[in-house]
């Protein structure tokens, strides 16, 4: 059991890597990885929000709107997952609240830190997609935690290394029109192209 | 600044209204999806039987569900292989002419991420393949995906899952291409590149679902069916 | 266009190029890569964009002055979640196929930049009119990328357009193989590296 959470996690951290296999959470990636303690940051973030958000988005889809789901209150032949999309967000809307209060109750130093960055959370595609990928990929409560945290990782690894290389690019010479965004377009690229290498590993 | 009440009043009227408006909309189209799940389901076994025989060619929803009906008998069997109107697994016979003209059985298993749903389907004479397809999976498009094209496909047409012993074996998805020389080569597909795991997962779930259904092979080989 | 005042068309035209969402305004790049390998499924994807972004946009134009102020971002979001499951339902129940390909893609619109951007930038402070021209004109904006992108992916990847195949069988009986490549991510992420370069040389923009 604990090798296939093992395998489950370096899938997602690694294998396909939620931003540069999926190109999920791209907006936050580009606006933020101009600083390395900022990506950290945000990076961070994303993990905790990740690991809390698709474990609570498995319960909600597995208790209400499945079909089926509702049984457990008499109406089996009930099919609600149309309103999963909606669930989600506000699902994952609540929780990054929530997140940020009891962090600024038992944590104000860290608070301090993500503070900021919380609310951009919220409308980050990486964390809805996570939810999403458990819904369609039928994984367990158990699967969708590890998997929330391993996307997370992966994330937070992605960012982290493309504000580090941003980092070095500042003294570069690149052409005017290729500067900013376009440049970080042929460098994230390049930086999936690294991770592919990973593809084929089996644990 | 507006009062709490009004705040109140103002969230559930949206939701109320939206709510109204999504189970409309759900619960008119619904209906259509079920039809169009059914649809895909049968679309993809005659498409591992080979039908229509052009590829490229697309049936309209209404020569599915009549080449469906005309063509298909849908028998149950057991564990023994012995038609079971009673037995779990089912078999979708295609029939020509009045006799069976192949076998497609349902195959699934996991791949890389996702749960992958087909249809494998064998000759009439037990042992040779006729056709794949793979109609749900949540693989990466462009990757693991592309198990669904007809360029993966159309490499397991006359493969074996017999070998000389006579003993059922399932059909291996190889990293990269086939090599022709290998004596296992009737055994074998090319891989899909960047895709290995997918194919791992493949390979794994058809050599389950072929031995489960080996003992119906073998007697359709022996000519008791 | 002659039905609509000069200032109108501006606001459908200008995020075409000039102020495009995705190479300028750095929206909404997310969903814009990842249904990108093939053109079928680019073009449905932007069919589907237009139809959420315009109408969220109108929607939210309309009752704008209702609003309160302090629970906007979460009814901006309610609307659009709403619009999005709208256009997943339609899809699953016409075009079954192509929202099997999308699969969650479709529901990543929510969290589409643009979307919301558009939502807080323009439809808080215009009339339904204006701002579903707007929503139009950048939902086509994001389209014209997507759809670009799309292309070079799919006659550099598949060797197709369409699904149809345009390179001639006699390349590659010469030996001319697909780039692989461009099928796989990185291939997204260089092609629309080259666009934003070509596009930010053409309107001579610099980033600050």
């Amino acid at each position: 059991m604990l090798e296939h959470y093992l395998s489950l996690v370096t899938k997602a951290i690694f294998i396909e890597n939620i931003l540069l296999a999926y190109f999920l959470g791209m907006c936050s990636f580009l606006a933020i990885s101009k600083k390395v303690e900022t990506s950290i940051g945000l990076g961070i973030a994303v993990v905790f929000v990740l690991t809390i958000t698709a474990p609570a988005n498995w319960l909600i889809h597995h208790f209400f709107l499945e079909e089926g789901a509702l049984s457990w209150a008499g109406l089996p032949d009930v099919d609600l997952s149309y309103l999963n999309f909606i669930a989600f967000i506000a699902v994952i809307a609540a929780m990054v609240q929530l997140v940020e209060m009891i962090l600024d109750r038992f944590s104000p130093a860290l608070h301090q830190s993500l503070g900021i960055f919380l609310p951009l959370i919220a409308v980050n595609c990486a964390i809805l997609g996570g939810s999403l990928f458990l819904v369609e990929r039928q994984y367990t409560f158990g699967e969708s935690t590890v998997f929330g945290f391993g996307s997370g990782m992966g994330w937070f690894l992605a960012i982290t290394s493309m504000a580090a290389i941003r980092h070095k690019l500042r003294y570069s010479d690149v052409p005017v029109g290729l500067r900013g965004l376009g440049i970080t377009m042929l460098l994230t690229g390049l930086l999936s192209m690294a991770f592919m290498a990973f593809s084929g590993i089996d644990l | 600044m507006r009062s709490n009440l009004y705040v109140l009043g103002f969230m559930s009227s949206v939701t109320i209204i939206l709510g109204i408006l999504l189970s409309l909309a759900a619960t008119s189209l619904k209906e259509k999806q079920d039809l169009n799940i059914q649809l895909d389901i049968k679309k993809n076994i005659l498409r591992s039987l080979g039908i229509p025989k052009d590829r490229s060619q697309k049936l309209s929803p209404d020569e599915v569900h009549t080449l469906f009906d005309e063509k298909i008998k849908t028998i149950r069997i057991n564990e023994q292989g012995e038609e079971d109107p009673q037995g779990k697994l089912t078999v979708y016979v295609k029939m020509e002419n009045g006799k069976p003209d192949g076998y497609a059985i349902p195959v699934s298993g996991k791949g890389l991420w996702s749960t992958i749903y087909g249809y494998l389907a064998i000759e009439p004479d037990g042992e040779t393949v006729k056709g794949i397809t793979f109609y749900k999976h949540g693989e990466t498009p462009g990757l693991g995906g592309e198990i669904e094209k007809d360029w993966f496909t159309s490499n397991f047409v006359g493969k074996q899952i017999v070998d000389k012993n006579g003993k059922t074996v399932g059909i291996h998805i190889v990293k990269g291409k086939v090599n022709p020389n290998d004596k296992d080569a009737a055994h074998k597909v090319d891989g899909i590149s960047g895709a290995t795991m997918t194919g791992k997962g493949v390979t794994r779930f058809l050599e389950k679902d072929i031995l489960m259904y080996a003992p119906f092979f073998q007697r359709i080989r022996a000519g008791v069916n | 266009m002659g039905f609509l005042s000069k200032k109108s068309q501006q606001v459908l035209t200008d995020p075409l190029i000039s102020n495009n969402p995705i190479a300028i305004q750095i929206l909404g790049i997310c969903s814009a890569l990842a249904v990108t390998v093939k053109m079928d499924t680019a073009v449905v994807m932007t069919l589907a964009v237009m139809f959420v972004l315009s109408l969220s946009n109108t929607v939210i134009a309309a009752i704008r002055k209702l609003i309160p102020n302090r629970v906007r971002i979460i009814v901006q979001l309610t609307i659009i979640a709403s619009l999005v499951i709208i256009a997943d339902q339609l899809l699953r129940a016409y075009m079954y196929d192509i929202s099997k390909q999308l699969s969650v893609f479709v529901g990543l619109i929510i969290t589409n930049c643009i979307v919301m951007g558009r939502a807080e930038a323009f439809a808080m402070q215009n009339p339904p009119g204006k701002a579903f021209l707007d929503g139009l004109g950048n939902a086509m904006g994001y389209g014209l990328i997507l759809i670009t992108v799309s292309f070079f992916r799919e006659v550099f990847g598949s060797g197709s357009v369409f699904g149809f195949q345009v390179i001639p069988q006699a390349w590659y009986n010469a030996g001319y193989s697909n780039a692989g490549l461009f099928v796989l991510s990185p291939g997204a992420f260089i092609i629309l590296g080259l666009f934003i370069w070509a596009q930010r040389s053409l309107t001579k923009f610099e980033e600050a």
